[in-house]
Formats: C-alpha cells, sequence, structure tokens
C-alpha cells in the first residue's frame, strides 16, 4: 500500500458555515505530512472525518486503506491520534490511564506506555487532573504512540506548549518517520514544520491551495521584488507553468510570490520598460504561508462559485445547508 | 560535532547540513576516517525530516567527502579534507560575492568597495580566532 491517506472531493457543510469545499488530498505511506492552514480554515474538521469521528457532506476518503464512515474501528486500531485538548480521564492516574487503554490495543502496549511515560519523564502516580499542559500532552501523545500505529495524526499538538515539550513531539516524529511510519500533522508552527515535513498542503477556506513536497516547493517558490520607476506600470503577465500566489504593492516596489519562476520570466519582467529591476530569491514556508492564504482570496472564492454548481446537483447536499451559497 | 540548524535562513536545510560537515572536515573537526552518526541518530538529535539528513550525506558522497564502510555507516574518504578546503573556499567566495553585490546594487563604486574590504580586512587580519581554532578551546 502505497498512500496511508487518500481523500477525494471531501465536503463538510454545517449549517451556515461551509467547513470543506472539496478537499483532494493524498498522503503516501511513510511521510511526514504537514496541513497548515489558518485558524478555522478546516483543518480539524478534516482530521475528524478522516478518523471517523464525522461523515463528511461528499466525498470519500480512505485511511490505511479503510472507509472511516465504514471501518472506523478498524482504522482506529491502526492509527495514534492526539488532538491539541486532548480529552483524558481526569480522576486517572498516569498509569491507570495506561493500563485502561492497553485494555483496547494487542499485546506490548502498556511496556510502550511505561516506556514514553519514563522517557517523558512524567510522575505515574499522579492523577491527570494534577498534571501541566505539557504533561498531559505527553501522556496522549505516549497514549497515541503505545500500540505502534502506522499512522500518527497530531492536530496542533505543541500549541501553548513550552519549547522542551515542543521539541519532544518533534523528536517523536522524527522516530516515527525513521521508522518507516507515516505522520499527518496540523500545525502553526510553521518553523517546526518546515523541519520535520516531507510534504506540505496549504488549506484555505477549505480548499487545498497548494500541495507539494517540501523539497519541490522550496526550490520552485520565490520571493520577486520588481523595482520600477513609476508606480503605475502595468507588469506583463506571467503565464504558462508559473503562477502568482499573491502580489502586493508598495509605492515602487511590486513584490510577488510565484511558484515556478525562472529566467525567461525574470527576462520578460525586465523587457518591461519602467522596469529598473527584478531580484528574486528562495520564499520561505512562512512566506508562500502567507501568500496563499491572504493571497488571491477574492479570485479562489469566484473560481469556486463557478465549479461549485455542478456538484451541487449531485443531490449530496443536505436541505439544512443549501442555498447560502448560490444565493 | 554539533550542527546548527535554521529553518529560514535561505539555505535549504540538507544544504546547511552539507556545509556544515564540509566545514568541519577542512578545519578537521572530522577527521579522515571518523564515522558520521546515522541518518537516524542525526535526525533526531536535529529534530528534522531524515530524507533530509539521507540527502545531504547522498550529496556528500557524490562530492567524494564521505564514503560508506560496509555495513557500519558513513566515514570521511581519504582526501576529503583538500576537496572540502576547496568547497568551503568556493561556499565562501560564493557569499562573498553576494555582498559585493549588494554593494554595487546600491550604488557605491567599485573603488569605494576596495577601500572598505582593504580596511576591515586590514582591521580584521590576525584579530580572528580561525574556527579550528576556537574548536580546539572549546572542546
Amino acid at each position: 500500500m502505497s498512500d496511508s491517506i487518500t481523500a477525494q472531493g471531501l465536503e463538510m457543510r454545517f449549517p451556515g458555515c461551509e467547513a470543506l469545499r472539496g478537499i483532494d488530498l493524498t498522503v503516501p505511506s511513510g511521510s511526514v505530512f504537514a496541513l497548515l492552514g489558518e485558524n478555522g480554515a478546516g483543518k480539524t474538521t478534516l482530521i475528524r472525518i478522516l478518523t471517523g469521528f464525522q461523515s463528511p457532506t461528499a466525498g470519500q476518503c480512505t485511511v490505511c486503506g479503510f472507509d472511516p464512515s465504514k471501518d472506523a474501528l478498524e482504522i482506529r486500531r491502526r492509527i495514534g491520534y492526539v488532538s491539541d485538548q486532548p480529552a483524558l480521564y481526569d480522576w486517572m492516574r498516569v498509569d491507570e490511564i495506561g493500563w485502561f487503554t492497553a485494555s483496547f490495543y494487542p499485546e506490548g502496549f502498556l511496556e510502550r506506555y511505561g516506556e514514553s511515560i519514563s522517557h517523558f519523564e512524567v510522575p505515574r502516580n499522579r492523577k491527570i487532573k494534577h498534571l501541566s499542559k505539557g504533561q498531559r500532552a505527553k501522556v496522549a501523545l505516549a497514549l497515541a504512540l503505545a500500540h505502534d500505529p502506522e499512522l500518527l495524526i497530531l492536530d496542533e499538538p505543541t500549541s501553548g506548549l513550552d519549547p522542551h515539550v515542543r521539541r519532544e513531539f518533534m523528536e517523536s516524529m522524527v522516530d516515527r518517520a525513521v521508522t518507516g511510519r507515516t505522520v499527518l500533522i496540523s500545525s502553526h508552527q510553521i518553523s517546526e514544520v518546515e523541519r520535520v515535513a516531507d510534504m506540505v498542503a496549504i488549506i484555505h477556506q477549505g480548499k487545498v491551495r497548494l500541495m507539494d513536497s517540501m523539497i519541490h516547493l522550496k526550490e520552485t517558490v520565490s520571493e520577486v521584488t520588481i523595482s520600477l520607476d513609476d508606480p503605475l506600470i502595468a507588469l506583463p503577465r506571467l503565464t504558462g507553468t508559473i503562477e502568482v500566489l499573491s502580489e502586493q504593492s508598495s509605492g515602487r516596489q511590486r513584490r510577488m510570490v510565484v511558484r515556478g519562476f525562472d529566467q525567461s520570466a525574470k527576462e520578460l519582467l525586465e523587457a518591461r520598460p519602467g522596469v529598473l529591476n527584478v531580484r528574486s530569491r528562495p520564499a520561505s514556508l512562512e512566506e508562500v504561508f502567507i501568500a496563499c492564504t491572504r493571497g488571491s482570496v477574492v479570485a479562489a472564492v469566484d473560481d469556486d462559485r463557478f465549479g461549485r454548481t455542478g456538484k451541487n446537483s449531485e443531490g449530496l447536499q443536505p436541505s439544512v445547508s443549501g442555498g447560502s451559497h448560490e444565493s | 560535532m554539533f550542527f546548527s540548524i535554521n529553518e529560514s535562513n535561505g539555505v535549504a536545510i540538507y544544504e546547511q547540513i552539507v556545509r556544515q560537515v564540509t566545514f568541519a572536515i577542512a578545519e578537521e573537526t572530522f577527521k579522515v576516517g571518523q564515522m558520521l552518526p546515522s541518518v537516524r541518530v542525526l535526525s533526531v538529535q536535529l529534530a528534522i525530516n531524515p530524507n533530509t539528513v539521507a540527502r545531504a550525506y547522498q550529496e556528500l558522497q557524490v562530492d567524494g567527502v564521505l564514503e560508506p564502510l560496509r555495513g557500519r555507516g558513513l566515514v570521511v574518504c581519504a582526501g576529503a579534507i583538500r576537496r572540502c578546503k576547496e568547497i568551503r573556499r568556493s561556499v565562501i567566495a560564493e557569499s562573498l560575492k553576494e555582498a559585493l553585490t549588494q554593494a554595487l546594487h546600491g550604488g557605491l563604486e567599485a573603488d569605494e568597495i576596495r577601500e572598505i574590504v582593504h580596511k576591515q580586512l586590514n582591521k580584521l587580519d590576525g584579530n580572528v580566532a580561525t574556527v579550528s581554532s576556537t574548536v580546539e578551546t572549546s572542546s
């Protein structure tokens, strides 16, 4: 099996809110896959669908080869999941919750849980309610890893945690990747993602705005600054394989984040009268993220409006949430 | 040796590892025949993707800096020091070129730049601890 997660056309509508508007995603086995997106972009909804906690309004997905809407239990046996606010039984002690959870999994769970707990230096006989936020997160991670899952899903696991705990989470992720397991992480810590991820998908307004391998992304996206002698000069349109992710102008300068910017595009811009200077440098992931999530919001919405009518006619949309978009 | 990775300085992470290993060999922190940490160890230690480390090691092998010791790991090749000194030289030349380009771009005349370079070089020459000497004192 080469893909750990696949999703085609996933849509999720809540009354008055379209959380996902057609997500297509492929997470190859053995990769560290990062989901980036603003708060409310739909990351958690997507993860909840993948883990079988929610059924999508439309679209299909598979996780470890199973369909979450039919075989949620099979999937849960194979994955580990840490949410941003792990739900743990407050009144249990750290060792008790391990013992309790172990009863749902095959042998070996408790030993591995014990090893992680010692490694993370969490006091075993303390009650969950008396743990710090970082310790709770570590317990949740230890539980999620103890059955050696094929796929580890982390939903903003490190938000609000100190650098030590964040580092330990990253080390655990890398450790999973080294042993060929798959990790899906949703995060706002772009610098962390930049270090550990093989693949990145940027989700914006319920759609995948960009999905690529980290290496390819870094090689192909550049930030281009153009100096002009007059702020009103119109620049030639960049066509072909070139995609302008965002464009800003400030006085006599334009700045663009461009995918696939090459020498010929540079020459095309330089040839335009009034263009004084064109400089490009590789964009950081943060710049790409900002460009994708702020950039051409209007254009993206418009595109979507056209694409949508067709999908609605398939009749998969519940009447509750209908209408809000087409009106 | 200690690596330091900066994920947002514009240099790809694998390239940072390549450079740091190369520089470490050039200044003989890594000796010929010494074994490098495994991909697994280094990736966990730096908390970076193992493929990134693997890619860096691969490139270092292609460059003729590292060679596999069958079944054990990667070691520094004989003759790597000279190769690494060359690479270091070209990396440094490249960053000087960048600084000079910036200066020219900013409108400085070549003579002004020469003056600055001379002045700074005279001031610094002999007063800068070389990398190998700092390594010795700090270890």
